[in-house]
């Protein structure tokens, strides 16, 4: 068990093995020690500082070297126990000696001072990283109880009688609108591309999107090429499926989703997403939409390809059948 | 009919404009004659309009081109006809003749431009052609070989003796190599048919492969054998090879006067009927069957290659094995079992065990009484009742089971895993297991369990384990560069196994309390 801990350490157990490693640590008394030991071990490791070797040391130890003789004879070396442990305990002490040494030398870091980045005033209200308000802007009523943290209280020119209090808060906001507004569209896109700590999953998201979306009158391209980017970067495979199901209902198509349609017939490592997508570019094609050469290539080689799935194959010769003359 | 239907769109494509627009038409005729070495080559490309290349004795190359274009309105015209240029290059080795066009949607919204190239080459050139939409490429005489590609429109290789490679997406493919084929020759379509005609005495090996179509021939195909879909024979005493490929058409191979009707095919083992009670192994290969029914009596079996698959009802047991094609079955009484190559699965209510296996595709159970085991390569599973065991497997995908009444063991590669289990359910073994995603239990209130949670995450501020049931310890350790937290504990009083698994997602273990709604007096 012990003989895994490195490995644990590195995650290069696989995922049974890990676990059943992590299950005997739990269990065993002297294996969860040792596995303590070896975790803060390897933290003190990672958080020393990298120490560089003086040139003078580095030549004199290159010239040492270089200069030992070539053995005649290959003598077989066995392995001594004590001598590993005391050279693991010598190589910490060194370690943690040069760190301490390196960091009683090294000048202290000094963070040049950065101004705060004015965002100009939107007509009513935008959604930002940061902002610097004038307090006549803000209302004197503090609506419920926001939380408020890492509050910094800031006065850059003690002559000028301003001051200043920044702070992160944590308010909810609800954004109304039609769903065709250029606003409520950007929105999304970004919390589309954006988010991973949405409460429910992304995939709910997508469904939402899908049926406020589908709508003629609602369609935007700027959704599409939201649910393009998610095909494209989501690691998720279920949430590449909503996405390429999102795309086949959006009314509205530009280059870019079709083209992240192609590249999910193309190489996408899940089946289903591959099926999702060519079902998708079959529509597309059935619709009237126009395939590049690029597109009309890819489908030629699905339907030839003789390892893919044979769903596939067929629904990639249905979408070739139904190409127009551009 | 697809072919034909295509081949007249295109027609109308190239004819309509004319047609509607008389006075805004253009008609223009060129001829060029360029010197050719007998063994050299001739190279066309153009993408929309017809070619016609005939072998000749002259050395030289002699071109008539017709260029019409037709637009809305006099300036499209002319801006098509500049914008339609025709080119050549090359020397007595290699002549090139290029016709260059625009990308849309200039082309398709103002004007349209067909060219069409008469040709004469030295018989022995080699020739290659390349277009997009056409109603005919027609290459004769030739005694070299002879490469086509292009996406619609019919070939027809007259009277070549060289070898011929021909690829296109949506054209029929004819092909008459002089009597006796005298090379190896590879034609391929995707939707297209294929016709060979050949002299009685013609000897060659015959490949052929299709998914959907069928191989057919009026001469004595000797040998025949199946690969999978991949049909090989020898045609009287063999020779070279011709290598036929399409993927949804027919493959002909016709003896000179001869007509299609009488070819037959050369599959060994007749299509089987479309439903028999015996449950015996299905031979392949099979031609591709749609099957749709409202009512099957006693126990089912149905296979096929390619085919869509739609019952009613099956008053017995099912067994349903498709290459590709989706299976609806409403209503099995008996055990179903159900096996896609690909291909989205839905199936209604089942009172037997339930086998549910596709390759790729979203699989959806209405009721599973007697639970079962449901496997998908990739994709989305969804169980709406469950009154048995399920076992569920996913390459990738959600899944979820609602109204678990057995134990549920789910696990998919990738994608979110719901399990609600039914409200009379008090205790009940469950694992879910997520490679990459969240795992939602819902149970009640009353609940009782042994449960062992735990997420592997590189972000522990936002995957976290909460449960509405009080007794789990967790805990949290950073293993390199993610972090491992691990819950369990006995809530209520204990209860089966439950174990959930969940890496890069939360846990969420829902246990609402039930709201009485009373009538207002």
């Amino acid at each position: 068990m012990r003989e895994s801990m490195p490995l644990l350490l590195v995650e290069a157990l696989d995922p049974s093995d890990r676990e059943a490693t992590h299950r005997h640590i739990e269990s065993c008394a002297a294996c969860a020690e040792e596995w303590a030991a070896c975790r803060d071990t390897w933290k003190l490791m990672g958080e020393l500082p990298v120490v560089e070797v003086p040139a003078r040391v580095r030549q004199q130890f290159l010239s040492q070297v270089l200069r030992a003789p070539a053995e005649g004879n290959v003598v077989p070396l066995h392995r001594r126990r004590e001598m590993r442990w005391f050279a693991q305990a010598a190589a910490v002490v060194l370690l943690v000696g040069g760190s301490y040494y390196a960091g009683h030398r090294a000048s202290p870091v000094v963070l040049a001072p950065t101004d705060a980045k004015i965002v100009s005033a939107s007509p009513s209200f935008s959604i930002a990283e940061t902002r610097v308000l004038p307090a006549a802007d803000v209302s004197p009523t503090i609506e419920g109880r926001p939380n408020i943290d890492n509050v910094q209280f800031v006065d850059a020119d003690p002559r000028d009688g301003q001051i200043g209090l920044s702070f992160d808060i944590t308010s909810h906001v609800t954004v109304t609108g039609s769903p065709a507004e250029k606003s409520m569209v950007r929105l999304l896109s970004y919390v589309l591309a954006s988010e991973d700590r949405m409460k429910p999953s992304r995939s709910r998201a997508i469904d939402w999107v899908r049926d406020t979306y589908s709508a003629p009158n609602n369609a935007d391209p700027e959704i599409a090429d939201a649910m393009a980017k998610i095909l494209r970067n989501e690691q998720h495979a279920g949430v590449r499926i909503r996405a390429v199901e999102t795309l086949k209902t959006l009314p509205s198509k530009g280059d870019n989703p079709r083209d992240a349609l192609i590249e999910a017939l193309r190489s996408d490592p899940n089946p289903a997403v591959r099926i999702k997508a060519v079902d998708a570019l079959a529509k597309l094609a059935g619709s009237g939409a126009q395939l590049d050469g690029t597109a009309v290539d890819t489908l030629r080689q699905k339907a030839a390809q003789d390892d893919e799935n044979l769903y596939v194959r067929v629904k990639a010769a249905e979408a070739l059948s139904k190409i127009r003359p551009q | 009919m697809k072919q034909v239907a295509l081949l007249l769109f295109v027609a109308a494509i190239a004819t309509t404009p004319a047609a509607m627009a008389a006075n805004f038409s253009m008609t223009e005729r060129f001829s060029f004659e360029y010197p050719l070495d007998a063994d050299g080559s001739v190279w066309v490309d153009n993408p929309f309009g017809n070619i016609e290349i005939i072998g000749s004795d002259a050395a030289s190359v002699s071109v008539n081109v017709v260029k019409i274009t037709s637009g809305v309105d006099k300036a499209a015209i002319i801006e098509g006809r500049t914008l339609t240029q025709l080119g050549t290059r090359g020397d007595h080795r290699v002549r090139e003749l290029r016709t260059a066009v625009p990308d849309v949607p200039a082309r398709t919204m103002r004007w349209q431009s067909f060219v069409t190239y008469s040709i004469r080459a030295p018989r022995t050139a080699h020739i290659k052609v390349s277009s997009t939409y056409s109603d005919r490429i027609h290459i004769a005489d030739i005694t070299s070989d002879v490469t086509v590609k292009n996406v619609a429109g019919e070939i027809v290789l007259n009277n070549i003796r060289g070898r011929v490679v021909v690829d296109s997406v949506n054209g029929n493919i004819t092909f008459n190599p002089a009597g006796r084929p005298m090379s190896s020759s590879q034609l391929v379509t995707v939707n297209g048919r294929i016709l060979i005609s050949v002299a009685p005495d013609a000897a060659f090996q015959w490949v052929a492969d299709t998914i959907q179509g069928d191989f057919k021939a009026t001469l004595p195909v000797l040998h025949p054998q199946f690969n999978g879909r991949t049909f090989r024979g020898s045609v009287n005493s063999g020779g070279p090879t011709i290598t036929t490929s399409s993927l949804m058409g027919d493959v002909f191979v016709l003896r000179t006067g001869t007509t299609l009707s009488q070819a037959r095919s050369v599959r060994v083992t007749p299509p089987q009927e479309a439903s028999q009670a015996s449950m015996a192994p299905v031979a392949e290969p099979l031609l591709a069957r749609h099957f749709q029914a409202p009512v099957v009596e006693g126990n089912w079996q149905f296979a096929t290659n390619i085919g869509n698959i739609g019952v009613g009802e099956v008053r017995g047991d099912a067994r349903v094995m498709t290459g590709a094609g989706q299976v609806q079955l409403s209503l099995v009484t008996g055990e179903c079992n159900v096996t896609s190559r690909g291909g989205e699965l839905e199936l209604g209510d089942i009172y037997g065990p339930l086998t549910a296996r596709t390759d790729a595709g979203s699989i959806t159970v209405s009721s599973a009484r007697s639970g079962g085991t449901v496997i998908t390569g990739g994709g989305t599973i969804r169980v709406m009742s469950a009154g048995g065991p399920m076992t569920l497997r996913s390459g990738g995908g959600d899944i979820v089971v609602r109204q678990a009444h057995g134990p549920v063991s789910a696990e998919t590669r990738s994608g979110d895993v719901t399990v609600s289990l039914a409200s009379a359910s008090r205790t009940e073994t469950v694992e879910a297991h997520t490679g990459r995603g969240n795992v939602v239990l819902n149970v009640t209130p009353r609940f009782g369990a042994d449960i062992d949670a735990t997420i592997i995450t590189s972000d522990p501020d936002a995957n976290s384990i909460e449960s509405d049931l009080n007794g789990l310890n967790i805990r949290r350790e950073s293993v390199g560069r993610r972090t491992r937290i691990h819950a369990t504990g006995k809530v209520n009083g204990g209860g089966q196994r439950v174990s959930l698994y969940a890496e890069e997602g939360d846990i969420r273990i829902n246990a609402p309390v039930p709201v009485v709604v009373s009538p207002q007096p």
